[in-house]
């Protein structure tokens, strides 16, 4: 029965949605101390290709290449963003682009390595990792009554919630705290943010390098959902693709992060024709976006309004 | 002693807002600081918090040089102050804005924010009665929730002293405070400055409302054109030759008309 | 070898400073950094190709109609992406840099649609003509190229020093508020300074296209990314600082096809911005306070 209701397509647009909503997030963090990195793509790389690398040459299990290419992602963070913290947010964003496009001209030439343009084929699969270790405690998807191929998008569509899921507690908790506060006064005024007594070089490379982290994450389990990179997926183009979903969705409440990275994702799905005029598309919407409602979609106020007709619904 | 400026020199390019100014306050003071508008107050304060570090001299803060060090570390040792032009977090709620205030005198970090220690509750539970107290004090806790920009005028400007207040400053830097208020709002503003006396907090007011300034301060400062005119008690000031020339006198008769 | 290698630098170095004068003259006055002014350029050389190619007209034309196109492009930008942010409140300082990236992806795309992907030769009989000194090739567009470089530099300097409406936007361009209140009509300058930064680009456009002999919608990305690390070398906002900018670029960049690995040759501008900043975030011309100014 199970195996009637699950379609893999469906299961894989599934799965890009939460990766793309990690991505938005990585977005989003920096941007609520105020600081607009252009450089999602680029740290997507490098922990899809540390992590992409560990597993074919090494033969490490996934998950240790997914947290090595996680972290090699956030270490690139620290060392960029230290010295570029004391710079204001302009050059910051400037920094970053720049830093993306460094990171994707050395995937294309340092071919030993990362055999150049063509990219990496043969990156092991998480989903397949998954069965394989199902199997070997006694589990088959058949049990269950789905084919071998279901259970592998499965695996990964719920691999993949999970993670979602912790970062949002993980993001939510932070918020709401002495860490969250500080963040967003650094974002409402800096000056006065430091006079309060807020070490804000310390709290900016702080949410600063959580964005490379999630960015970082979500490229290794990229590759290793896709099972082949080529550096054309880490281009300034994507980095762009990813600061739409923030900004579309609402770059002030992580909600936004989500909603923007789940429409902007199965709007091409779901419309065939958009699919082609997609940038055209996403150009136009930042430019009215900025005009007219420049916080996004959604915003503090908006959900407020939400949760009051929902609460009044109730009571009715 | 509190703090000792000492000798503070602050060049603008070539122009010199601060010539060679030193005074220095007792605890528990109330300290004006007056003077024409451009007489280098603002920089004062600046200089003190280390927004903008001096050309040549030293502050001397509870007995430690603090010249040059990270303003948020000058808040951590205890000088918090006010702005001018209100600076408030506009689109944080009342009761956050205090909260931020207290960031110097909390600890949690990213790991028990995220992890909600017990530690972490506790820090938080008090840190909200503590803000909550400090509203009280100004008058703000029935409007804790507002969001900051929603405030009155009057509200923003002791909003700020409260925001302040929160990072347990033993000394506090006020300027400007009853700019744009109405006489009652003045009066109440008198009554809290006089309630952060009695705390035992001293306090250093840059103010243009003469009448209000010499009511409050035990000592007063005048500077004119970036050099130190005159010092002493209000009467000394307002009996100073060259403090009503260059200042009171006009001032006066701007009041008288 | 070298001095060709040395004369070719010296024409992308040329070509590089006037592209980074498009966004210095905007940051300079606007405090914005132009993200589109990369595809302002680009569109300005598939005028030149349309023009020229298509429909025949003569090099001059072809001229013309990419200051044309590109000034009408810029009075566009300003009055659609920058005017509405202009003293909205609560807009963040980021939401130029968003809107014009915006503008950026929409005209790439679009020429993407109108030309395809790949490369559209730019021929011209004119860009043939080379003088032959020794072994020496000098291409008569390496000169007319350089020789309209410094035309601009030495124009734009004058006009912004001489001229009122240059005075006007150099007070404009100092203090937004002031300039208004001394009477200058800040709003005019402002479509001014974009119009005359878009055209500048479309020049520019030209300019490549017959200089390398191709053209294609992605050109504007990396041109436009170079002009940044341009401005962030000689300083946000800084005429002279965009001129010697764009020369030691040029002149690397060349130097490393020539002599070392050309697969690294996008990367250098990227290297320089990250290097600048860490060292001296105010670029080699910038001053310490139009940083503090940021």
């Amino acid at each position: 029965m199970l195996g009637e209701i699950l379609n893999t397509y469906y299961l894989q647009i599934g799965s890009f949605i939460l990766i793309n909503i990690m991505l938005a997030i990585s977005v989003y963090v920096p941007l609520s101390s105020g600081q607009l990195s252009l450089g999602s793509a680029g740290f997507m790389g490098v922990g899809a290709y540390t992590s992409a690398l560990l597993t074919i040459h090494f033969d490490l299990p996934i998950v240790i290449g997914i947290i090595a290419g996680a972290l090699a992602a956030s270490a690139l963070g620290v060392i960029v963003g230290i010295p570029s913290l004391r710079l204001s947010g302009v050059y910051l964003a400037i920094a970053t682009l720049g830093l993306g496009e460094v990171i994707r001209v050395i995937f294309v030439n340092w071919d030993s390595l990362t055999r150049g343009s063509v990219g990496l084929t043969g990156i092991p699969q998480l989903g397949r990792e998954i069965l394989e270790f199902a199997r070997g405690v006694g589990f088959e998807p058949a049990m269950i009554g789905i084919k071998n191929n279901q259970f592998v998008f499965l695996s990964i569509f719920l691999v993949l919630l999970v993670l979602v899921i912790v970062i949002l507690w993980f993001v939510v908790r932070q918020q709401n705290s002495r860490v969250g506060r500080a963040l967003s006064s650094i974002n409402l005024d800096e000056k006065a943010a430091e006079s309060m007594g807020i070490n804000i070089t310390y709290y900016k490379v702080i949410s600063f390098t959580q964005g490379a982290f999630f960015a970082g994450l979500a490229g290794a389990l990229f590759a290793h959902v896709i099972g082949y990179i080529s550096p054309a997926d880490f281009s300034y183009h994507r980095a762009v693709e990813v600061l739409i979903f923030t900004v579309f969705g609402g770059s002030e409440v992580i909600i936004g992060s989500v909603f923007g990275a789940f429409f902007l994702t199965l709007m091409p799905e779901v419309l065939r024709f958009v699919s082609e005029f997609r940038y055209i598309i996403y150009g136009i919407l930042l430019v009215v976006l900025m005009a007219v409602r420049p916080q996004g979609i959604l915003d503090a106020n908006l959900l407020k309004k939400i949760k009051f007709k929902r609460s009044k619904g109730g009571i009715r | 002693m509190v703090i000792e400026v000492k000798n503070i020199t602050k060049n603008f390019g070539g122009i010199s807002a601060l010539k060679d100014v030193s005074f220095s306050i007792n605890k528990g003071e109330i300290f004006g600081l007056i003077g024409p508008n451009g007489a280098g107050k603002t920089t004062m304060f600046n200089m003190i918090t280390n927004i903008y570090e001096p050309t040549s001299g030293e502050i001397i803060f509870q007995g430690e040089n603090i010249t040059g060090i990270k303003p948020y570390k000058i808040t951590e040792k205890g000088i918090c102050r006010t702005y001018q032009n209100i600076r408030l977090f506009s689109q944080m709620s009342t009761l956050h804005n205090v909260m931020v205030g207290g960031h110097s005198q909390s600890h949690s970090g990213v790991f028990s924010s995220v992890f909600r220690t017990k530690a972490q509750r506790k820090e938080e539970q008090l840190l909200i009665e503590r803000s909550e107290e400090l509203l009280e004090l100004v008058g703000l806790l029935e409007h804790k929730d507002t969001i900051a920009e929603n405030l009155a005028y009057g509200q923003q400007r002791r909003l700020e002293i409260a925001r302040a207040l929160a990072s347990n400053p033993s000394l506090l830097l006020l300027d400007e405070p009853a700019a744009g208020m109405n006489e009652k709002e003045t009066d109440s503003l008198y009554d809290l400055i006089k309630t952060v006396q009695s705390r035992g907090i001293t306090v250093l007011i840059i103010e243009h409302d003469m009448p209000l300034v010499m009511k409050l301060c035990d000592r007063i400062t005048v500077l004119n054109f970036g050099e130190k005119l005159a010092e002493g008690t209000p009467e000394e000031i307002q009996n100073n030759e060259a403090v009503i020339e260059a200042y009171l006198g006009k001032e006066e008769d701007e009041v008288d008309a | 070898m070298l001095l060709e290698q040395i004369i070719n630098g010296i024409t992308l170095g040329s070509i590089y400073a006037i592209i980074a004068l498009g966004f210095t003259l905007v940051f300079g006055v606007l405090g914005i950094i132009n993200m589109a002014h990369g595809e302002i350029f680009m569109v300005g050389a598939f005028v030149g190709v349309t023009a020229t190619g298509i429909l025949g007209w003569p090099l001059w034309l072809a001229f013309i109609a990419a200051i044309v196109v590109t000034s009408i492009l810029g009075y566009l930008l300003e009055r659609f992406t920058l005017r509405p942010l202009r003293g909205k409140k609560g807009v963040s300082h980021l939401a130029p840099l968003i809107s014009t990236i915006g503008v950026s992806i929409l005209l790439e795309n679009l020429s993407h649609h109108i030309f395809g992907a790949g490369n559209k030769p730019f021929n011209t009989s004119f860009s043939q003509i080379s003088i032959t000194i020794g072994s020496i090739t000098i291409y008569l567009v390496q000169i007319v190229i350089f020789i309209i470089s410094i035309l601009l530099m030495i124009g734009l300097t004058i006009w912004l020093s001489k001229t009122k409406a240059g005075k006007a936007l150099r007070a404009t361009a100092d203090n937004l508020e002031t300039a208004s209140i001394l009477g200058v009509d800040t709003k005019k300058i402002i479509i001014l300074t974009v119009v005359v930064a878009s055209a500048i680009g479309g020049i520019a456009g030209i300019l490549v296209g017959m200089a390398f002999n191709s053209v294609s919608p992605q050109m504007g990305l990396s041109m436009g990314l170079k002009g940044l690390a341009i401005i962030i070398l000689g300083g946000m906002g800084n005429v002279k600082g965009a001129m010697v900018g764009g020369l030691i670029l040029g002149l690397s960049e060349t130097m490393l096809v020539a002599y070392g690995d050309s697969g690294y040759r996008d990367a250098i501008a990227f290297i320089m911005i990250i290097v600048i900043l860490l060292l001296r975030p105010q670029g080699i011309f910038g001053s310490k306070v139009s940083q503090e100014r940021r």
